[in-house]
C-alpha cells in the first residue's frame, strides 16, 4: 500500500466520524426548530413528552447495544431521577393541608408528623438535581459491580436488573407515607432555574428539554467515539479476548452501566417537569420493557437510532390510540411494527441507513469501472 | 541466570482428571521455547495457567520474579502476558482497524481510555503492521469478513500489537499453507530475544526450524527437554510422541 492510499483510508474515517457529528448536530437542530413550525403548548408538551422517552431509549443504546449490558430494569434509573425531582417540586408547593413545617399534603394523610431525614436536602433543587444524576448512577454501578465482578453475563445481566426494578417499585408503593405509594407525588410547583420557570405547557420547558438531549446525546457519543467506547465494543464481542489484552471488563461495564443510568436519571427529572407528577410506573416493568424496545426498533448500536425509535413509536401510540380508526386495535398494530423490524431490519431503522448508503455507494462505484479499469475497483472504497 | 518465566510443580484437575501434574518449566529471557507433546498431555492448559485462563490448584507460577497464579486475567495481561489462542478469537464486529486499535493496550485505564479518541493518528505503526500481516487491504472491513488465514494473521497481529514480554502461542500455523507457515516461523525468529516466546506446536517441521529448546510434556507433566537432536533421539520421546521415525519424519 502507497503512502497515499494510507492517508486516504485515514482520511475515510475521518470522513465518516464527521458525517456522524453532522447527522448527530442536523437532528438536534431539526429538535430545536419545532417549536418555531409549531405553535402549540399542548403539542409542544407532547413532543417534549416524545423527546424524553427518546432520551431514555438512547441512554440505554449505550449500555445494550456498545456494551452488550441488557439492562431489563432501565427504567429504574429512569425512576429515581423523576423522584428526585418530584421531591424538591413538591417541597415548593404551599400545602394545602399546612402539616409542621409545610408538610408534603400526602405525608399528612399518613399521619407523618415531620419531613423524613430523606426530604430534607431536597429543599435545595439544586441538589435534587445532582441526586437525580448521581443517585442513578450509583445504584447503577453498585448493581453492575456486583455482577460484573461476579462475571454474569447474558441473560442473567437481563433477570437481575429486571428483579432490581420490581424489588424497587414494590418498595416505592409499599412505603406509602414517603414516596406517596401508588399515587406517586403530584401538585408539583413548577421547576424555576436561573430566574426561568418553566411551565410544562410552554416553549421554555420544550426547548430544556431539547437542551438537556442534545447536550447528553453529544456526551454519549463522545463515550462512544473514545478509545473506552471501542473497547466497550470489544467487550460486546468477546469479553474474554479483552481481558487478555489487560482491561479490566467489569470496570469498563460498571462506567457504561453508571453513564447510561445518569443520562436516564436526567431524562426522568425532565419527565417529571413534562408530566408534573412522579408516579409508581416511572420504575415499572411495562416502561422499562418498551424502553428495550424502542431501542431495538430504533437500532440499538446507534444512539441516535435509538432515540429516533422512541420517538417515533412513542409518536404512533399516541396517534393511533386517538385515531377512531384504531381505537380498538392500536395494540396489534404496535405488534405487528415490532415484529416486522425485528424480522426485516435486525439492526433497526438505524439498520436501514446503513443498507441505503451501502446501495448508494454501490451505485456510485459500478458507473466508474469502464472510465479506470485499472484501478481495481472498490479496493479502498469499500462499502 | 534467573528464569523469565518459571513454573514450580504446578498442578491442576478438572473433575479429578490431573490435566497438568506437578509441572516444572523455566524458559529464560529473550528465549524461543517449543512445548511439544501428544494429544492431552496438557499443554494448552499449561498455557491457560500461564496466562490465568485456568487457576492453578497448586504451585507457583513466576515472571521476572512476580507470582502470576493469584492474579486475575487482565492483571497478568498487564503484568506483560500476551495470548494466541487455539482457536482464533478476534473481535469479529469490529473492523481490522479497530482489532488492532483495541490491541494497542498501552493504556487500559477506563478514565485514561474515555480521555483518549479511539483512533491513534498516523504514524503509530498500525498501518505498517496490517500491511506486514498482509491486511492493509482490509482495514475497514469487519474481521468477520475474513478467511480462515487472515484471521490467523490478524490474531498474530494483535499479539505484535499488544508487544507483550512473554508471548504464548497456541498452535499458530494451524491451518496455514507452506508460505504462511515459513513466514509465522520468520516472525517468531524475529521476536525472539526482545520477547521470551513459548509456542506449542504440532507441525514438527515448524518446530525443528524455529526450535532452540524443546520441552516435551507428558500427561501432565515434563517428559524430556532439550536441542532439536536431543529430543529426536530421546527413546521415552519417540515412545510416546514421535513415533519411530522421530523428529525427521514427523
Amino acid at each position: 500500500m502507497t503512502k497515499r492510499e494510507t492517508s486516504r483510508h485515514i482520511s475515510r474515517h475521518l470522513r465518516e466520524g464527521r458525517l456522524q457529528i453532522a447527522a448527530y448536530a442536523a437532528i438536534c437542530l431539526a429538535v430545536f426548530l419545532v417549536p418555531v413550525l409549531v405553535d402549540n403548548d399542548f403539542l409542544l408538551n407532547r413532543y417534549a413528552r416524545y423527546l424524553v422517552l427518546g432520551m431514555v431509549a438512547m441512554s440505554l443504546a449505550l449500555a445494550w447495544g456498545y456494551a452488550g449490558i441488557l439492562n431489563l430494569g432501565h427504567a429504574l434509573s429512569f425512576g429515581i431521577g423523576s423522584y428526585c425531582m418530584a421531591m424538591t417540586l413538591k417541597l415548593r408547593t404551599v400545602p394545602t393541608h399546612t402539616g409542621s413545617d409545610g408538610l408534603p399534603d400526602f405525608m399528612v394523610w399518613n399521619n407523618v408528623e415531620t419531613l423524613p431525614w430523606l426530604w430534607v436536602p431536597f429543599h435545595s433543587t439544586t441538589f435534587a438535581i445532582a441526586a437525580g444524576l448521581l443517585a442513578p448512577a450509583l445504584v447503577a454501578a453498585v448493581l453492575g459491580w456486583f455482577m460484573f465482578r461476579g462475571r454474569v453475563t447474558g441473560v442473567f445481566v437481563a433477570i437481575i436488573t429486571l428483579a432490581s426494578l420490581v424489588v424497587a417499585n414494590l418498595l416505592v408503593i409499599d412505603m406509602q407515607a414517603y414516596t406517596g405509594g401508588f399515587n406517586g407525588i403530584t401538585d408539583l410547583a413548577q421547576l424555576s432555574l436561573f430566574g426561568i420557570t418553566f411551565d410544562a405547557y410552554s416553549k421554555s420547558t420544550y426547548y430544556l428539554v431539547a437542551t438537556c438531549l442534545t447536550l447528553s446525546l453529544f456526551a454519549c457519543l463522545a463515550v462512544t467515539r473514545s478509545k473506552a467506547g471501542l473497547i466497550l465494543q470489544a467487550i460486546r464481542d468477546d469479553e474474554r479476548r479483552v481481558r487478555f489484552f489487560g482491561y479490566d471488563v467489569a470496570s469498563y461495564k460498571v462506567m457504561a452501566m453508571a453513564v447510561s443510568a445518569a443520562v436516564a436519571g436526567l431524562a426522568g427529572m425532565l419527565y417529571t417537569v413534562v408530566m408534573e407528577f412522579a408516579s409508581p410506573t416511572f420504575l415499572g416493568v411495562p416502561l422499562s420493557l418498551s424502553i428495550v424496545i424502542w431501542c431495538a426498533v430504533g437500532g440499538r448500536q446507534s444512539l441516535a437510532g435509538a432515540m429516533l425509535g422512541a420517538i417515533v413509536i412513542a409518536a404512533m401510540q399516541g396517534a393511533l390510540s386517538e385515531s377512531e380508526a384504531f381505537l380498538e386495535t392500536w395494540t396489534l398494530v404496535m405488534g405487528v411494527v415490532f415484529v416486522a423490524v425485528v424480522l426485516f431490519l435486525p439492526q433497526g431503522l438505524a439498520g436501514l441507513v446503513e443498507i441505503v448508503r451501502a446501495r448508494l455507494a454501490a451505485a456510485r462505484a459500478r458507473p466508474a469501472e469502464p472510465i479506470a479499469p485499472v484501478a481495481a475497483p472498490g479496493t479502498g472504497e469499500r462499502s | 541466570m534467573t528464569p523469565h518465566l518459571a513454573l514450580t510443580d504446578v498442578s491442576v484437575s478438572f473433575n479429578g482428571f490431573k490435566a497438568v501434574d506437578g509441572l516444572r518449566l523455566s524458559v529464560g529471557k529473550g528465549e524461543l521455547r517449543c512445548l511439544i507433546g501428544p494429544n492431552g498431555a496438557g499443554k494448552t492448559t499449561a498455557l491457560d495457567l500461564i496466562c490465568g485462563k485456568t487457576k492453578a490448584d497448586s504451585g507457583s507460577i513466576t515472571l521476572d520474579g512476580r507470582e502470576l497464579s493469584r492474579l486475575e486475567e487482565h492483571e497478568i495481561a498487564r503484568a506483560g502476558v500476551g495470548r494466541k489462542f487455539q482457536v482464533p478469537s478476534v473481535f469479529r464486529q469490529l473492523t481490522v482497524r479497530d482489532n488492532l486499535e483495541v490491541a494497542m493496550c498501552r493504556e487500559t485505564g477506563v478514565l485514561a481510555t474515555l480521555l483518549r479518541r479511539a483512533r491513534t493518528p498516523a504514524g503509530d505503526g498500525l498501518e505498517a503492521l496490517a500491511e506486514f500481516v498482509g491486511l492493509a487491504d482490509v482495514l475497514d472491513d469487519p474481521a468477520a469478513n475474513l478467511s480462515h488465514g487472515q484471521t490467523q494473521w490478524l490474531e498474530i497481529a494483535l499479539l505484535l500489537a499488544q508487544d507483550s514480554e512473554l508471548i504464548l502461542l497456541d498452535e499458530p500455523t494451524a491451518g496455514m499453507t507452506h508460505q504462511e507457515t515459513a513466514k509465522t516461523a520468520d516472525i517468531c525468529q524475529r521476536l525472539k530475544g526482545k520477547h521470551t516466546i513459548v509456542v506449542v506446536e504440532h507441525d514438527m517441521g515448524f518446530v525443528r526450524e524455529i526450535g532452540d529448546v524443546i520441552s516435551v510434556m507428558h500427561q501432565g507433566a515434563l517428559l524430556a527437554e532439550g536441542g532439536v537432536a536431543e529430543i529426536s533421539a530421546d527413546a521415552r520421546v519417540r515412545e510416546v510422541y514421535l513415533g519411530t521415525m522421530g523428529i525427521a519424519g514427523a
